[in-house]
């Protein structure tokens, strides 16, 4: 791997996220078109994150949610002298 | 009524005010808990310690952030005192996610190529590609992986995030993608032996 391999990785987040100049974007595509490895990386940095995006968030369990609501209300009232 | 109006209603002894900012984020809290610590029986415990601590102490919440921001560092907080206890490694320098330089190498199967993994769910099923992410997920050292979740989970901004972590922006940034490059990489090294 290149130096300007090297150089890209520290902004490529930024690339990435569409938060970079567009002059070193413009420089970036450029690279990567020429770069095999530094295209396989910016497709699986694409990928990781699209990954640990799917599937449904995780749902509150209804037993935790009881007791808490219980637990609250048990301290806030012993908080506030009720 | 507002987030304000609310946050002042609480601090005044109000529970159902309380009531209803928990209410607007214990959801988040708990997802949150869930992809941080890896399993429900930790969550919960995070969840429930974070909601006690902000009953604890709404009288000491300022209003300088959202309340559902407070509600995070409250959780990390917890998440990061359940986690000390296990052990927790650092990861390498960002520099050295690259493939070694291919120019001294005349071994042509050396780690010089990138494994390209298009797309794994042509090869894996989406169950086992899920326990895949959360295990690499909850393996990552957990000061990357706070960052990583809270900007590609949560999709807070860089600064906020910097906020709940108790971290300069710079600071913040390389640990999101120190986090991105080293879950990228494990990833990797598993798909290539499933199906490289
Ligand atoms: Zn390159």
């Amino acid at each position: 791997m290149g130096k300007k391999c090297r150089e890209y990785m520290g902004e490529i987040n930024d690339y990435l996220d569409g938060e970079l100049d567009p002059t070193i974007c413009d420089e970036i595509e450029n690279h990567i078109g020429q770069c095999e490895n530094c295209r396989i990386m910016v497709d699986t940095l694409k990928q990781t994150v699209v990954l640990c995006r799917e599937g449904k968030r995780e749902a509150l369990p209804a037993a935790l949610e009881e007791k808490l609501t219980g637990l609250l209300r048990e301290r806030w009232n012993k908080k506030f002298g009720k | 009524m507002s987030e304000k109006e609310l946050v002042a209603r609480a601090q005044a002894g109000d529970f159902d005010a309380f009531s209803a900012l928990v209410t607007a984020n214990k959801t988040k809290i708990y997802a949150l808990a869930v992809k941080m610590t890896g399993n429900s029986e930790d969550a919960d415990d995070v969840v429930q310690d974070t909601l006690v601590k902000a009953n604890d102490n709404i009288e000491h919440f300022r209003g300088e952030s959202s309340f559902g921001t407070w509600l995070y560092s409250i959780a990390l907080n917890q998440t990061r005192a359940l986690l000390s206890k296990k052990k927790q490694t650092d990861l390498k320098p960002i520099e050295e996610y690259l493939p070694s330089q291919p120019s001294q190498s005349l071994d042509e199967h050396s780690n010089s190529k990138l494994f390209d993994w298009k797309d794994p769910h042509t090869a894996l099923e989406d169950q086992e590609l899920k326990e895949i992410i959360d295990r690499e997920l909850a393996a990552l050292p957990y000061k990357y992986r706070e960052a990583f979740l809270l900007k590609y989970y949560e999709e807070l901004p860089i600064k906020e995030i910097a906020k709940i972590i108790n971290e300069s922006v710079a600071s913040t940034k390389s640990r999101v993608l120190r986090a991105r490059l080293a879950l990228r990489e494990r990833l990797a090294e598993i798909f290539k032996e499933q199906y490289g």
